[in-house]
């Protein structure tokens, strides 16, 4: 049944198949002179949809300097007002003039770029640019001052106060500080408040970011849609031939594990009580038994059939939210894995403390039982069913050019394979109960763990 | 082997036994009870089903505000078949884990609307719709647990998260409320706290016996052809015929007046805002099945395109003052507001208000920014726009097109929306960009002048408890706010003459002469119209403020 399926997905996307796979689409990679690594996902079906995304592998964890957090997420937003052949704003306005839907995000290892539109606009029209010459450009030859940046520092800092109204950011910054207590990985992506405050008077600190990470050898273009691959790569050569490569400088990989803490922070309005219960883990491999035991962690944790979630949700009733989010352990240097519950208030209320002792312990149990996972008579049969719904997850998400081209350039930065889904796919498969076991027997030890607890304030 | 082994059952046969009972107690098979059935023709290996029921929480009655949102999670978590016997969330859980996460059925409750949403691998189907969706939509159970279990989160999250965990979402619901006040339509698509706990598993079957029938429903699927058509429309048409007749609830989605007169003014006040969320609104009578709504949708896009950079209350805000994040204006109700960058569809209104909304500024600033936000619309209805803001504006809203009709699945939701308001023939991604071409500025203008009346407004500021009784004075008060300083717009001091005097640049001087007019613009809402409420006094009741 499985071949059936895979065959047909086959005949559906690749005209020449050289082994069987999982990516329903034709991946084409050339690697330029300065190291540029071009990605075409040829994907017909879109018509005239051009994705052209650029992934920066500098995020986060290149924020190395102390009191200089957020520069990476700062920079993603002074893309954005490049000064496109010396006029303000003159990017954006180009953006607009020729149509583009655009935008970016900023993560702990990389900063990713994705204007959207109708591929028309790969080449100049009617004395605009082509979108690829747009993107080039402000790549290569950013152009902004001091005062675009300090703008754009007070743009962000706006962003941090609409976030600071989530309690989860709170309890994030507490838990990635106990978490790395001597790596980058110890601040979120937005930067510290004190930082983002400083933030107009870092332009040089910014300057010298860009100068740094903003090479080919450190970037990966990724372009899907109704798109050719041998037209892609003769315009990246033009436009991005002559970009210069650069030594890259390394990130100190600390080790130090954090050594089971439990931290209490609280929220100044009546919100339900949550708990943190985290795990440091090991570098993530996609196409490793660990990185794919990785990837069922948060159906194996919280997912709505896994025997936690029951508990806490439907038995006890002591939890109204359970959680795991995988991408906190997709990281270059080791990471971690949250499981992250919301609480009742009333019954915090009623008892304290204890109701959260008492939800922790059972957190606790469910990453106990995970090294005995084998021993379960349905262990194997829950494993399969669980490796069904990744994949058909999985495939389900690839259901845009620019969604294809995401999940394609989050996993791509390991391994640089073209395949690199496929790898994964086949980890996946090739998974077994013991595998799991073996992952948590590991990993899931005091030394690597951090809670951290947040109830309202005036409980206290 | 991913599949081998996964269709063991835990119902065994006693299910489709039951199942083949009930067919011969159903309506015999024909055309399927008045239900309309749209498609799209997608290659996907993966089926996609949608299915609207026209009724939501405009429907619920006085007092039990809360009835549509609980039947729709209830009747998915509250278990199906034999009650002697019966699928439970966990085993429907279990039983669809191998299908991926979409075969596991979720729902949205809008105002309006009630709809259902199913991805399942298209190998698996004939088994889908025989040991879920058939028995899942017309033999639920609504068990009482369920329901007190999935009333108990939801009060919850009304109560805490919206009040207090995030005052973006907190004054777009207030606003959506304060709006439709006095009407049954304004209360929030879960309900209010004390409606839900009105809400008894009666309730429910009334509720789903009355509304939830073949008549009032739609259904969409990603394969055009007459067979997969002809299978899952079979599996649907039963729904609503589990129960023997209830009462019967009323089909009215909006009771109660609409109309108000003059500016009102409502001020939230929250024990943690650390910035002041604005908003303004007004009921128009636009929806996408009116004339003047593609011409209407070029000039908001001009005026206030959600989370884009190109809209003019973002570039006089934002990009040249720096105030905040972004700020926007909207001729539809944008559900999923601030998380969605794009709006979902499957929320339709007969009824809709524009608004502008203006992400949080510093406390000081509020007043300030509330004149502007409103000297700006006025200001655009004065003006109209020109022949190249036009131009500009559909080529902007072109590119929405990319992401409106970006997926598989948006592509197929859309025409649920599409037969809602009556555009089966004429969908509304289908003609999107051609509407567009057709609009000119005779008609965007004549759009603006007839639908954007500023005379009757109503405001929300979300803002920190310390703020709220100032800023109320403030407003009473309505003399002239200040915006930022000289300094906050770093125009530095210069030597001149022998003098410091300031060295103001031209575009400068144009933000500086600007804020000027905002400043003393007024705002003219009577102090009896100015109203402080705390957070936790809205949505309380099907109120408003909650008494």
């Amino acid at each position: 049944m499985k071949k059936g399926y895979l065959l047909l997905l086959l005949a559906l996307a690749t005209p020449t198949p050289a082994f069987p796979q999982f990516f329903p689409y034709t991946v084409a990679k050339k690697t330029l002179k300065n190291q540029l690594d071009v990605i075409v996902i040829e994907a017909p079906e879109f018509k005239h949809v051009l994705s052209y995304n650029t992934l920066v592998l500098a995020g986060t964890r290149n924020e190395i300097e102390a009191g200089k957090t957020g520069l990476a997420h700062l920079f993603e937003h002074i893309l954005f007002r490049h000064r496109w052949k010396g006029e303000v704003n003159g990017y954006d306005r180009a953006i607009n003039r020729i149509g583009a839907f655009n935008n970016g995000w900023t993560d702990f290892d990389v900063t990713y770029y994705h204007p959207l539109t109708f591929t028309s606009r790969l080449v100049p029209h009617q004395g605009e640019p082509g979108l690829p010459q747009l993107e080039a450009d402000r790549f290569q030859h950013l152009d902004f001052d001091e005062e675009i940046f300090k703008t754009e520092a007070g743009a962000v800092f706006g962003e941090y106060r609409r976030g600071a109204s989530d309690p989860g950011l709170k309890i994030r910054e507490q838990l990635l500080t106990l978490m790395f207590p001597d790596h980058s990985y110890g601040h979120t992506t937005i930067g510290y408040l004190e930082d983002v405050k400083d933030m107009p008077n870092e332009y040089e600190a910014a300057l010298e970011f860009y100068r740094t990470y903003y090479r080919p050898n450190n970037v990966v273009l990724v372009v899907a849609g109704d798109v050719h691959s041998e037209q892609i790569f003769a315009l990246a050569e033009e436009l991005y031939g002559s970009w210069e490569p650069a030594q890259l400088p390394s990130i100190p990989v600390r080790g130090t594990a954090p050594g089971a803490k439990r931290e209490h922070v609280t929220w100044g309005a009546d919100v339900p009580p949550r708990i943190s219960y985290a795990y440091r883990m090991p570098a993530f491999q996609p196409a490793s038994a660990e990185g794919a035991v990785g990837q069922m962690l948060s159906e194996l944790l919280a997912g709505k059939t896994s025997p936690l979630y029951q508990l806490l949700r439907y038995e006890k009733k002591t939890a109204s939210q359970l959680s795991v989010y995988s991408g906190d352990y997709e990281s270059f240097d080791p990471r971690y894995l949250a499981l992250s519950s919301t609480l009742f208030k009333d019954q915090y209320r009623a008892k304290g403390t204890a109701y959260l002792d008492h939800v922790i312990a059972d957190m606790e149990s469910a990453f106990e039982a995970l090294k005995r996972f084998s021993q379960d008579p349905d262990a194997s049969k829950t494993l399969e069913e669980l490796k069904g719904k990744y994949r058909y997850d999985l495939l389900a998400m690839l259901d845009s050019p620019a969604n294809i081209a995401m999940q394609f350039a989050w996993y791509y930065r390991f391994q640089r394979s073209p395949r690199i889904l496929d790898l994964l796919a086949d980890a996946i498969q090739a998974l077994q109960p013991a595998d799991i076991d073996a992952f948590a027997t590991r990993h899931f030890l005091e030394k690597n763990r951090v809670i951290v607890t947040m109830t309202p304030e005036e409980e206290q | 082997m991913i599949l081998s082994g996964k269709h063991k059952s835990f119902l065994g046969s006693v299910l489709i036994v039951l199942l083949g009972i009930f067919y011969l107690a159903a309506q015999p098979p024909g055309k399927p009870g008045g239900m309309t059935v749209v498609s799209t023709s997608s290659a996907s290996l993966l089926i996609q089903i949608s299915l609207m029921i026209r009724a939501g929480s405009a429907h619920d009655p006085a007092g039990k505000e809360g009835l549509a949102y609980l039947t729709g999670h209830t009747l998915l978590q509250g278990g199906f078949g034999n009650p002697a016997d019966p699928v439970t969330k966990e085993q429907l859980a279990l039983m669809t884990r191998p299908w991926g996460q979409g075969a596991k059925p979720s729902v949205r409750v809008a105002k309006e609307a009630t709809t259902f949403y199913i991805t399942v691998p298209g190998d698996v189907l004939e088994e889908y719709l025989n040991r879920v969706l058939r028995p899942l939509l017309s033999q639920p159970l609504f068990q009482a647990r369920e329901l007190d279990r999935i009333r108990a989160e939801t009060v919850e999250n009304l109560s805490g998260a919206l009040r207090y965990e995030d005052t973006e979402g907190l004054g777009l619901n207030a606003i959506d409320h304060f709006i439709f006040e006095g009407t049954s339509y304004a209360h929030l698509s879960s309900g209010s706290v004390q409606g839900l706990a009105n809400v008894s598993r009666e309730d429910l079957l009334a509720f789903y016996t009355t509304h939830y029938r073949p008549e009032y429903a739609i259904l969409a699927l990603n394969k055009g052809d007459a067979t997969s058509r002809a299978r899952v429309s079979k599996a649907v048409e039963k729904i609503g015929q589990g129960f023997d007749q209830t009462a019967k609830l009323s089909r009215a989605a909006l009771k109660g007046p609409l109309s108000f007169r003059g500016r009102h003014a409502v001020i939230v006040s929250v024990p943690n805002a650390d910035s002041s969320g604005l908003h303004a609104a007004f009921p128009i009578s636009v929806t996408r099945h009116s004339r003047d709504y593609w011409p209407l949708y070029v000039a908001n896009v001009f005026f206030g395109v959600h989370r884009d950079g190109f809209s003019h209350l973002f570039r006089e805000i934002r990009q040249k003052r720096g105030y905040n994040y972004g700020n926007y204006s909207y001729i539809e109700h944008f559900a999923s507001r601030p998380r969605s960058l794009f709006p979902p569809f499957n929320t339709p209104r007969s009824r809709q208000y524009f608004s502008i909304w203006i992400r949080p500024v510093a406390h000081r600033y509020a007043l300030h920014l509330l004149k502007g936000l409103t000297w700006e619309l006025e200001n655009f209805v004065r003006e109209g726009l020109t022949e190249a803001q036009v131009a500009a504006a559909k080529n902007k809203a072109k590119v929405l097109y990319l992401n409106l009709a970006e997926t598989g699945s948006r592509l197929l939701n859309v025409r649920l929306d599409d037969a809602f308001y009556s555009q089966s023939a004429s969908g509304y991604l289908d003609h999107y960009l051609e509407r567009l071409d057709a609009v000119t500025v005779e008609q965007v203008n004549s759009a603006i002048r007839t639908h954007l009346k500023t005379e009757n407004l109503k405001y929300v500021v979300v803002t920190h408890s310390d703020q709220a009784e100032n800023l109320a004075n403030q407003l009473a008060g309505d003399l002239p706010a200040a915006g930022k300083s000289l300094e906050e717009y770093q125009i530095p001091n210069i030597d001149h003459q022998g003098k410091e005097v300031h060295a103001i640049s031209p575009d400068k001087l144009e933000i500086l002469q600007k804020d000027a007019v905002w400043g003393s613009y007024r705002l003219g809402v009577p102090r009896d119209q100015i109203r402080i409420v705390p957070a936790d006094r809205i949505f309380e009741t099907g109120e408003f403020v909650a008494p």
